[in-house]
């Protein structure tokens, strides 16, 4: 065996990459705030009324991040949130992603140079259906 | 002396990829050992570890790692929360909340993951210097220790971005 593939389906992917980002953005924003000398994680455990530990196990990922628990470390941060939804963008050349888990299916064959194959059209995730994953992974 | 393509073609190593979306496209490279492949087959298969901590599942926290080390993107933002972290005998360990892979890199930028295990189980039998032992054991063996391994131990050395 030359490659592997460690592919755990389009909804598991989905989730798990969205919480990573979350988290990546957050100690992106507490890393600028050090460097300005402006945040400390005791100032932030302080400014928000929790132990320290709590941050910490945020921060690592050991705890879960609810709406108001990011909403609340945003604001100790002084940062804006932005937060958006869209279709993604197929184009030609591109990687193109999947949208279904392909556990136990084989992998999804794509044709017609960026264009889904009818089979995959009716396999497809409606927008809706994805963002209702995006929302439950939230929970 | 061995190559990298002997080592696979050998099948010492096998590329490890994941599912990259729309214009990323691998920056860095990733491979496993038969035994972390295996390891890894379980964790797509649903195995766990006992009270897990993370928000994600360990199959989740796995591939949003590889995705983040392949896609390029930094692996260290704050010190103590960082994904990777040298170890002694040019041993590398990458981080997920629940996970803890053990390996070394051939390259910069090219990583070989050799050991994959939970992040409880590692820390409370201190099974740290086993896995050194053993990966500086295997690269004996494979005939790369002076010449398919990075020895510095700061992250600019392993990874170029």
């Amino acid at each position: 065996m030359t490659s592997f593939q460690f592919d755990i389906g389009g909804r598991a992917r989905n989730a798990g990459r969205f919480i990573g980002r979350v988290r990546d953005e957050l100690l992106k924003a507490l890393s600028e705030r050090k460097k300005d000398g402006k945040l400390s994680q005791q100032e932030l455990a302080t400014k928000l009324e929790v132990h320290r530990s709590l941050i910490n196990r945020q921060l690592s990922g050991e705890a879960n991040l609810t709406l108001r628990s990011l909403a609340d470390l945003a604001w100790a941060m002084d940062m804006e949130i932005t937060f958006e939804l869209k279709k993604p963008v197929v184009e030609a050349g591109q990687n193109q992603p999947v949208m279904t888990s392909t556990i136990g299916h084989g992998q999804i064959k794509y044709i017609d140079g960026g264009r889904r194959s009818r089979a995959c059209q009716t396999l497809a995730v409606s927008p809706m259906a994805s963002a209702e994953a995006t929302a439950k992974s939230l929970r | 002396m061995s190559t990298i393509e002997d080592l696979v073609a050998a099948g010492a190593i096998s590329r490890i990829e994941v599912e990259m979306t729309g214009r990323e496209q691998a920056q860095r490279l990733l491979y496993g050992t038969p035994g972390f492949i295996e390891w890894l087959r379980k964790v797509i298969n649903g195995e766990e570890p006992e009270g897990r901590v993370g928000q994600a599942t360990a199959a989740e926290q796995i591939d949003q790692l590889f995705h983040a080390y392949l896609s390029g993107a930094p692996l260290i933002h704050v010190r103590q929360f960082r994904y990777i972290r040298a170890e002694e005998n040019a041993v590398w360990e990458l981080k997920t909340p629940d996970a803890r892979i053990f390996g070394w890199f051939m390259k910069r930028d090219c990583f070989v993951c050799v050991f994959g295990d939970w992040a409880d189980k590692v820390k409370d039998h201190d099974l740290y210097r086993g896995y050194r032992i053993a990966i500086r054991r295997l690269r004996r063996e494979l005939g790369v220790d002076h010449t398919l391994c990075v020895q510095g131990v700061n992250p600019g050395d392993v990874l170029s971005v």
